[in-house]
């Protein structure tokens, strides 16, 4: 598989926060998810990647390409959501697609008032009057109607409720049918990426932590689960994150074979992606 | 795409724009009945024209600043440099704008001593706009809205009390003109639109490198 | 065709897919030259990765069950024969090995097993 996105070494100081030397790749045909708790640096590797913020080192190719000498043509091919929207409130949203439109040279005005359809919207509205989950749309219709081949989305589904992520995640599937499509989104709810994630990317304090198939990730790691006596110095070891309650633990474990080897009677089950994410990310 | 990007600027001035238009007619005339100068024009011109731009600019930066829209128009195609451009250009065409409704109202008020203006006071206005905005722009840039906006307040509405000296500063330039450069009249008058460009231009570069490195 | 996939299982997804459209095939389910659902949608439908199922598609290919025409996406292979006779033989082996097993732990030998084949193949032909 193709990679639609390249980044090499990339740097980007902000303020006191900072990424460092950020590797990763999207892969063609897949779903990525970003994954990290909040402050461990999505917003910010999505937007130095766009180039809202301006990098201070390493390299970006979309498509095999510098944003720098191919700036027009990468952003035609490519529809993003930020997450607060960043749209003139005080307009309506024909007037802000007559601004973002013309922008693209394949806009397909036909798409785009399908979605306006699909997700009643009503064209004469004021912006500032949508409510977060008609805005999160309205964003969707606008990064959607010009044949994008990548489409990025920065936390879309925070704070919306859970039949509107839902429909959101269709919609993402459904952009997926067609060849050569790639999504890549960034979310704190993990939930959202069970479904329909290929390929997951946790990020934390600005790091990458694993770039990896998600039903890999997840085979590669399990969640134990057994009797108290059975933790002892050794044991401890073979696990990423450890709970003991009177009750009995409860652990994360990468190590899967030993344990299976190593501790009888213990329930072993399928981690959940926040299982995992919260196995790898350190508090505080 | 340009063209689109100062269509935003006007439909984000939109509320303005209407009561903006009808007070560069109604302005020229009403300023220089008030003046009781002999040559009132011009500075009627200028001083509305000067309102105007500032408070439709202003207006456009206040929702920039609140609702910060460039972000968005630079994941499209749409460039930093375009969004940069889109403001020198949106001066211009208000300058066009109020230039072409001043002659309606010299038409109207020529019974209150309203006269049409020469290319070269046309230029000259142009001129002091270029310098207003040449260095308004790149300042906002740098800086933002919020800091700025006292500063440029405090120069417009001072703008009427500095008034006599631009009266004579606009007289003595005249002068200096025709003492300075020995060239035909015809082409003496466009003078102050090079000047006026030179400056917007060394100004719009300079605004377009303060912004590729911002932090959208 | 019928795909279960089991969360808590050793076995990993991509060889419980696997195996399932596998047999699929050799129970002649899925007949020759039918069409399978496209990566993505199986993906979907499955809710695994698009690239657990790129796998399963491409095991199964190397293996001869399927083939990909590029552009068109995956078919039943045609029926091969050697394949199958193997596969049906490779079933009773199985059954007949548990036969034995049993038999053993019972104490009946190969000679009393022998001959109780025999009743059952006369029982059979009558």
């Amino acid at each position: 598989m193709k990679a639609v996105l390249e980044v090499n070494n990339l740097k980007k100081e902000l303020g006191s926060f900072s990424l460092e030397q950020l590797t990763f790749s999207l892969k063609e045909g897949c779903i990525t998810g970003f994954i990290g708790v909040n402050g461990s640096g999505k917003t910010t590797t999505i937007k130095t990647i766009l180039g809202l913020y301006p990098k201070d080192n390493g390299s970006i190719k979309f498509f095999g390409k510098e944003m720098k000498k191919n700036e027009c043509e990468i952003k035609n091919r490519i529809g993003v959501v930020l997450d607060e929207g960043y749209f003139y409130e005080e307009m309506t949203l024909k007037e802000m697609k007559s601004i973002i439109a013309p922008a693209y040279t394949n806009w397909d005005e036909s798409v785009f008032l399908n979605y306006i359809n699909r997700f009643n919207l009503k064209l004469d509205q004021k912006i500032a009057t949508l409510s977060k989950g008609m805005r999160m749309k309205f964003a969707i219709t606008l990064a959607l109607s010009h044949h994008a081949d990548l489409l990025i989305m920065d936390e879309p589904t925070s704070g919306l409720d859970p039949l509107i992520r839902n429909e959101l995640m269709e919609i993402l599937l459904d952009f997926m049918e067609e060849e050569g499509k790639s999504v890549f989104f960034s979310t704190h709810i993990t939930s959202d990426l069970e479904k329909v994630a290929d390929m997951l990317i946790l990020i934390d304090n600005g790091k990458i932590v694993f770039n990896e198939s998600k039903d890999e990730l997840l085979e590669r790691h399990a969640l134990i689960k057994g009797d108290n006596r059975l933790i002892n110095e050794h044991s401890t070891k073979l696990f990423l994150r450890l709970r003991q309650t009177p009750f009995g633990f409860e652990g994360i474990t990468n190590k899967v074979d030993q344990v299976r080897e190593q501790m009888k009677d213990i329930i072993i089950e399928r981690p959940t992606i926040e299982d995992v994410m919260l196995a790898y990310v350190k508090e505080g | 795409m340009l063209f689109h990007l100062v269509k935003k600027d006007l439909i984000l001035a939109k509320k303005y724009l209407l009561v903006m238009l009808i007070f560069a007619i109604v302005a020229p005339i009403f300023i220089n009945s008030k003046l009781g100068l002999s040559n009132g024009s011009f500075i009627s011109f200028l001083i509305t024209v000067l309102f105007v731009e500032y408070i439709l600019f202003n207006m456009i930066s206040l929702q920039e600043d609140k609702y910060r829209g460039s972000a968005l128009l630079c994941i499209t195609p749409h460039t930093r440099n375009g969004v940069i451009k889109a403001k020198y250009v949106f001066i211009l065409v208000i300058f066009i704008a109020c230039f072409l409704l001043y002659n309606l109202a010299a038409a109207i008020g020529a019974s209150y001593g309203l006269t049409r203006l020469s290319i070269y006071s046309v230029g000259v206005a142009l001129l002091i706009i270029s310098i207003f905005f040449g260095l308004l722009i790149p300042v906002q840039t740098k800086f933002g809205y919020e800091k700025t906006k006292y500063i440029f307040f405090i120069t417009v509405f001072l703008t009427p009390f500095i008034l006599p000296t631009i009266i004579e500063w606009y007289k003595s330039i005249d002068i200096n003109i025709n003492f300075n450069l020995p060239i035909p009249q015809s082409i003496k008058v466009w003078v102050p639109f090079v000047i006026a460009v030179l400056i917007a231009s060394i100004s719009m570069v300079i605004s377009i490198r303060i912004f590729s490195k911002k932090n959208l | 065709m019928k795909i279960i996939i089991k969360n808590g299982s050793e076995r990993p997804l991509y060889q419980q897919i696997k195996d399932q459209i596998k047999g699929a095939i050799l129970r002649q389910e899925l007949k020759e030259g039918e069409k399978l659902p496209s990566i993505r949608s199986l993906a979907n439908d499955l809710h695994v990765s698009v690239l657990t199922t790129k796998r399963v598609y491409e095991e199964l290919e190397k293996e001869g069950f399927i083939i990909t025409i590029v552009g068109k996406g995956s078919f039943v292979a045609s029926e091969n024969m050697e394949m199958l006779s193997e596969f049906k033989r490779h079933l009773v082996e199985k059954k007949l090995s548990e036969v034995w097993q049993m038999a053993r732990t019972l104490g009946i030998n190969k000679e009393e097993l022998y001959s109780m084949m025999d009743i059952i193949f006369e029982e059979d032909d009558e």
